[in-house]
C-alpha cells in the first residue's frame, strides 16, 4: 500500500522536524509566559535559536584541568536524547522506532546523558561543579523510581512494554483507568519539574552558584560544547513534555489533527510550566526529596490501584 | 570429532597444572609457565567456543580409583568456560608486569604455582559430572583461593581475609557434601545425569535448599557475602579479577546444574531466589557507594551483579515451576549473559584498578585523583568498563539486565505481581545507584586534581598491562553491539539448565534486539557527530589554557574539590555500617577539628563477627582436652581403638 507508506514517511518526517527544529522554541516560550507575568516585554520567544547560533560561532575556553571526558557530557547528552526521542510517540501517532522493551533503552538513554554530564562537571575538578553533580544524582535517584513505577502501571494497563503501545493508546477519558492515570500523570509531573531542573526544584536562571542544581554543572563549558548543553536540555524538556502530553491529549478523529492537539498542548505545558514558575518560589534545597518522594508515592498508588 | 573439544578442554587443564610447577621453578622455567598457560587458554577457549556454537555434548566416562567418573563438556560448561580462560590467560598476561615473579620473596612463584591450581580446578569443577570428584576439585578451588588471597600474608588485614574467607567456603562445603550424598540418592549414584522423566519428590526443595546454602556463599548472596570485600580487595588485582569475574560464578553454574538435574523445580523456591536477588543487588550497591577502598567497591559492585544474575536464575526456576518458556528463556538467558558482562567489565575494571595500584601504592581513593592526566591510556580503556557496571548503553551490561527487565514484565503480565514489582522496583534502583558509585568511582580516581602527593607522579604501565584491559575494553563493546549473535548460544545453554524448554530467544528477542543495535549504532554516530562538530571550531592554545572557573574565588586549591565521601554523603549515612566521628563545635574561636569516617558490613563485621569471638571463646573449653603431655594422647588412641571394637562386638544388637 504506497499509501500507507507515503503516510508513515510523513509522521516520520514530521517527527524529526519537530524534534530537531522545534525543540528550542519550548524555553523560549516558558521564558517570555514568565516576563509577561513579571509584566515584562521579555526576550523573543527565538531567544534561544539566537544563542545557540552565537555559541557555535565562538572559541571555547577549556580549563587546564580538564580531559577528554570533560566533551563528553554536552556530546553524551544531545546523541541520548536525539536518540530516545525516536522511542516516543508524539501525540498519538506512533514513534519512528518502537519495539517490546523500548521504554527501558528510553530511560537508560536518560541516565547515560546525565552519567556522562555528571563525569564532565566533576572532570574541571570545581568544587562547586562536584556540589551540582552530588545534587543531580541524588534528586535523579528519587525521580527515576516515580517514573519506573508509572511505566510498570501503564505496562500492566497496556500489556506491552512498548512506549508507543503504553501511550499511544492511552489518553485521558479513553476508559476505565482513568484514576490511575490521573494519579501517574500527577506523578511524571513531579518527575518532569525536577529532570528539567525547573521550579520549585532548580532555577535555570539563578545566579547564585551555591544553590544551582544542573547550572552549576556546566559553569565551564563555552562555544560550542555548551551550545549542545543548552540544545540536549531543550531536547529533553521536549521528550519530557510528550512523555506527559500522551497522556493528557484524548485521542482525535483524524492523524493530522492529532498533531495538531500535540503542537498545541506542547504550547500549552510551556504557558503551565511558566505560570508555575511565575506562581510559586523554588523550595528549601532540603524539601526537594520531600517533593520528589510524593511523586514515588503518586506514582506507586496508581500502580497499587492497577493491583486490586 | 565433539569429542576433540573435551580433549582440549582436558588437555588445557593440564596445561595449566603443569605451568603452575613450572612457574615455582623461576626463570626461564616459569616463562614457559606462562607461555602453556595462555596456550592451554586458547585450547580451552576453542574447545569451550564450540560446544556453545552447537557441537553436541561430548562425554567421557572413565574410572579413577574404581570409581566411575564421567567428564562431559556440554553448552552450560562451556558458557561458564569462556569467561573463566579469556580473563585466565589474559590475567595471567597481566601479572607478569603487575606482580613480578622475584618480588619479594618468593611470594611471586608461589602465587603463579597457586593461580595455575586454581584455573585447573576450576575448569576441573565446570566439566566434572560425578558428586565426590566435584567436592574434591571444589575444595582444591577453594583452598588455592585462600593462598592466592593471603598472598601478602605478613600483612594482618590480609591474614583476617583469608582465615574469613576460609571459614566461609568451608561452611558452603559442608552444605554441599550433604548436597552430594541428598543428591546421589535422589540420582541413584554418584554420575550426574539429569533425571529425566521421574516424577517431582520432597527431597528436591532440600536439595535445593543445601545447594543454595552451599553455593550461595561461594556467589556471595546475602547474607553469605560478608567473606568477599575482605578477600577480594586483599588479592593481588589480576587474582581479585579471576575471583570476582569468574570464582563468584561458580555458585551459579552450581545452582544451575544441579537444578538442572532435578525432574521439576518446586514451586516457590524460585520466587524467593528472585526476592533474595533483588536484595541482594541493591544492598551491595549501597555499600559499594560507602567505600574509601576502590578495590572494595569493585568487590561490593560484584556482590551487586552476583543479585542480579541470582534475580535472572529466580525467575527462571519461577519459569521451570510454572512450565512458562518464555521467562525460563528470559530468566536463564538474561542471567547467563550477565555472567558474560560481569565477567568482562570486571574483569576489565579489577586490571584497571590494579594498573592504579601499581602506580600509586594505596587503596584508598581519598588521596587520589587527576589521574586521567597521568595515566591516560588506563584512563581511556577502563572507561568502557565504567559504562558497562553501570548498565549503560551501548555497552553490554545493558542488554543482559534489558533481558531480565523484559522477564520481570512478562512476569508482570502472568500475575506474579509482587515478586516482579519488588525485583523491579530493585533493579531500577540497582542501576540509578551503580550509576552514582561507578561516576564516583570514575571521578574521583581519574577527574579533577591530585588530592596528595600519592598520585602526582604516577604513569601509565607497560603495554602487557593495557593490552589485556584493551582487550576487554573492545570485548564490553563488541558484547554490546553484536549480541544478536549470541542468541543461538544462550537458547542452546538454556536448553540445557531447563531439559525440555523450547528455544524462544531468537524468535521472540531478534527483532528487538536489531532495533536496539540499530539505535546504539545511531547514538554512537551522532556522538562521532557532534565531537567532529566541536573539534572543527578554531581551538584555542592549551597553553594559555586557564584554570576551572571557581565563581570568582582565586585561591582554590585541590582539597577543596569534592571528595568520594562528600559525593555519596547523602547516602552513605543511611547506611547501618557507617560510623562518623566529629566532635561538637564549641564557642566563638573553635579550635581544628578532625572528622573521619569508618566503614563496616551490617553482616559480616556488625553481626557474624562478634558472635563468632563470642563462640570462639566458648570453644576455647576445648583446649582442656590438649594438655600437651603424650601420655595422655596415647590414652585418646587408646580409648578411641576400645570405642571401635566395642562399637565392632555391638554393632549386630544394636543395629537389630
Amino acid at each position: 500500500m504506497p499509501d500507507a507508506l507515503l503516510t508513515r514517511i510523513l509522521h516520520l518526517l514530521m517527527h524529526l522536524l519537530t524534534v530537531v527544529l522545534l525543540a528550542p522554541l519550548i524555553p523560549g516560550l516558558i521564558t517570555k509566559v514568565k516576563a509577561r507575568m513579571a509584566g515584562r516585554v521579555g526576550p523573543p520567544v527565538f531567544q534561544l535559536y539566537y544563542d545557540l547560533a552565537k555559541l557555535a560561532r565562538k572559541q571555547a575556553v577549556y580549563s587546564r584541568t580538564t580531559t577528554w571526558v570533560f566533551l563528553l557530557g554536552p556530546v553524551g547528552t544531545v546523541a541520548a536524547m536525539l536518540a530516545a526521542s525516536l522511542l516516543v510517540p508524539f501525540g498519538h501517532t506512533p514513534a519512528p522506532v518502537a519495539f517490546e522493551g523500548d521504554v527501558i533503552l528510553f530511560a537508560y538513554l536518560l541516565g547515560l546523558s546525565r552519567f556522562l554530564t555528571v563525569l564532565s562537571a566533576l572532570d574541571t575538578g570545581s568544587s562547586f561543579e562536584g556540589m551540582g553533580a552530588a545534587r543531580e544524582v541524588a534528586f535523579a535517584a528519587l525521580a527515576e523510581p516515580a517514573l519506573f513505577l508509572g511505566f510498570a502501571a501503564l505496562a500492566k494497563v497496556s500489556g506491552s512494554t512498548s512506549l508507543t503501545l503504553m501511550l499511544g493508546s492511552l489518553g485521558v477519558g479513553s476508559g476505565a483507568v482513568t484514576a490511575p492515570l490521573i494519579l501517574i500523570i500527577a506523578g511524571w509531573s513531579i518527575v518532569y519539574l525536577a529532570e528539567n531542573s525547573r521550579i520549585p526544584v532548580d532555577d535555570p536562571t539563578t545566579h547564585l552558584e551555591l544553590t544551582m542544581i544542573h547550572e552549576v554543572m556546566v559553569l565551564d563549558h563555552s562555544g560550542r560544547p555548551f551550545a549542545l548543553v543548552l540544545y540536549g536540555a531543550s531536547l529533553k524538556l521536549l521528550v519530557l513534555s510528550a512523555l506527559l502530553l500522551d497522556l493528557m491529549l484524548p485521542k482525535a478523529a483524524h492523524a493530522w489533527q492529532d498533531w495538531a492537539r500535540f503542537f498545541v498542548g506542547l504550547g500549552g505545558l510551556a504557558g503551565v510550566v511558566g505560570l508555575v514558575e511565575s506562581a510559586t518560589a523554588r523550595f528549601q534545597m532540603t524539601h526537594v526529596p520531600r517533593f520528589l518522594v510524593a511523586g514515588i508515592l503518586a506514582s506507586a498508588f496508581a500502580f497499587l490501584l492497577l493491583l486490586v | 570429532m565433539h569429542m576433540l573439544d573435551l580433549i582440549l578442554v582436558l588437555s588445557s587443564i593440564g596445561a595449566w597444572a603443569v605451568s603452575g610447577l613450572m612457574s615455582l621453578g623461576g626463570g626461564w622455567k616459569a616463562r614457559l609457565g606462562t607461555g602453556l598457560g595462555v596456550l592451554g587458554s586458547l585450547a580451552a577457549g576453542v574447545g569451550a567456543i564450540r560446544a556453545l556454537a552447537g557441537a553436541p555434548p561430548a562425554t567421557l566416562n572413565v574410572h579413577l580409583w574404581g570409581l566411575p567418573v564421567r567428564f562431559e563438556l556440554d553448552a552450560l560448561s562451556a558458557a561458564f568456560l569462556v569467561p573463566l580462560h579469556l580473563i585466565g590467560g589474559l590475567g595471567l598476561l597481566y601479572g607478569r608486569e603487575y606482580w613480578p615473579e622475584d618480588l619479594p620473596k618468593g611470594a611471586g612463584r608461589t602465587l603463579r604455582f597457586f593461580y595455575g591450581t586454581i584455573i585447573a580446578s576450576m575448569s576441573l569443577v565446570f566439566v566434572v559430572r560425578q558428586g565426590i570428584l566435584f567436592l574434591v576439585v571444589w575444595e582444591l578451588m577453594a583452598v588455592s583461593a585462600f593462598f592466592l588471597v593471603s598472598t601478602e600474608h605478613e600483612r594482618a588485614d590480609v591474614r583476617r581475609a583469608g582465615w574469613v574467607y576460609l571459614v566461609s567456603t568451608h561452611l558452603g562445603t559442608l552444605a554441599l557434601t550433604a548436597m552430594v550424598i541428598l543428591l546421589g540418592h535422589r540420582l541413584g549414584g554418584f554420575p550426574w545425569a539429569p533425571l529425566r522423566g521421574a516424577s517431582p519428590a520432597a527431597v528436591d526443595g532440600w536439595i535445593l535448599l543445601l545447594a543454595f546454602l552451599g553455593f550461595g556463599f561461594k556467589a556471595g548472596v546475602f547474607p553469605l557475602h560478608f567473606w568477599l570485600p575482605g578477600a577480594h580487595a586483599s588479592a593481588p588485582s589480576h587474582v581479585s579479577a579471576i575471583l570476582s569475574a569468574v570464582m563468584l560464578k561458580t555458585g551459579i553454574y552450581g545452582l544451575l546444574r544441579v537444578s538442572s538435574l532435578l525432574p521439576a523445580i518446586p514451586r516457590g523456591i524460585g520466587g524467593t531466589l528472585l526476592a533474595l536477588g533483588a536484595f541482594t543487588a541493591v544492598f551491595g550497591i549501597g555499600n559499594a557507594l560507602a567505600q574509601r577502598d576502590y578495590k572494595r567497591l569493585l568487590a561490593y559492585s560484584s556482590i551487586e551483579n552476583l543479585g542480579v544474575i541470582a534475580m535472572g536464575v529466580g525467575l527462571g526456576w519461577t519459569g521451570r515451576a510454572t512450565h512458562d518458556p518464555w521467562l525460563v528463556a528470559l530468566g536463564f538467558g538474561g542471567a547467563l549473559f550477565h555472567v558474560w558482562n560481569h565477567a568482562v567489565f570486571k574483569g576489565l575494571l579489577f586490571f584497571g584498578a590494579g594498573s592504579v595500584l601499581h602506580a600509586t601504592g594505596t587503596r584508598d581513593m581519598e588521596v587520589l585523583g587527576g589521574l586521567a592526566a597521568r595515566m591516560p591510556r588506563t584512563a581511556w580503556w577502563i572507561f568502557p568498563g565504567v559504562l558497562a557496571v553501570a548498565a549503560l548503553p551501548p555497552f553490554n551490561a545493558f542488554l543482559s539486565e534489558w533481558f531480565l527487565y523484559r522477564g520481570l514484565f512478562a512476569a508482570l503480565q502472568r500475575g506474579y505481581p509482587w515478586s516482579a514489582v519488588v525485583a523491579l522496583v530493585a533493579l531500577a534502583l540497582t542501576g540509578g545507584l551503580a550509576a552514582v558509585a561507578f561516576a564516583r568511582f570514575y571521578a574521583v580516581l581519574f577527574l579533577g586534581q591530585p588530592r596528595s602527593a600519592a598520585g602526582q607522579h604516577a604513569h601509565d604501565p607497560s603495554g602487557v598491562m593495557l593490552a589485556p584491559m584493551a582487550a576487554l575494553a573492545i570485548l564490553c563493546l563488541a558484547l554490546g553491539l553484536g549480541s544478536l549473535l549470541l542468541l543461538p548460544m544462550l537458547d542452546r545453554v538454556v536448553a540445557v539448565i531447563a531439559p525440555g524448554a523450547k528455544p524462544m530467544l531468537v524468535s521472540g528477542m531478534g527483532r528487538d534486539l536489531a532495533w536496539i543495535t540499530g539505535l546504539e549504532v545511531l547514538l554512537l554516530l551522532l556522538g562521532g557527530l557532534a565531537l567532529a562538530w566541536i573539534r572543527r571550531s578554531p581551538r584555542p592554545d592549551p597553553a594559555l589554557a586557564p584554570p576551572t572557573w571557581d565563581c570568582g574565588y582565586a585561591a582554590g586549591t585541590t582539597r577543596m574539590q569534592y571528595t568520594g565521601s562528600s559525593f555519596a554523603d547523602g547516602w552513605s549515612v543511611h547506611l547501618p555500617g557507617v560510623r562518623s566521628h566529629m566532635r561538637r563545635i564549641k564557642g566563638l574561636f573553635p579550635k581544628p577539628l578532625r572528622f573521619r569516617t569508618e566503614v563496616q558490613d551490617a553482616m559480616g563485621d556488625l553481626l557474624v563477627a562478634p558472635r563468632m569471638a563470642a563462640l570462639a571463646e566458648r570453644l576455647l573449653w576445648f583446649r582442656r582436652l590438649q594438655p600437651g603431655f603424650l601420655s595422655v594422647y596415647l590414652l585418646y588412641v587408646l580409648l578411641t581403638l576400645l570405642g571401635v571394637f566395642l562399637w565392632m562386638l555391638l554393632r549386630a544388637q544394636v543395629l537389630g
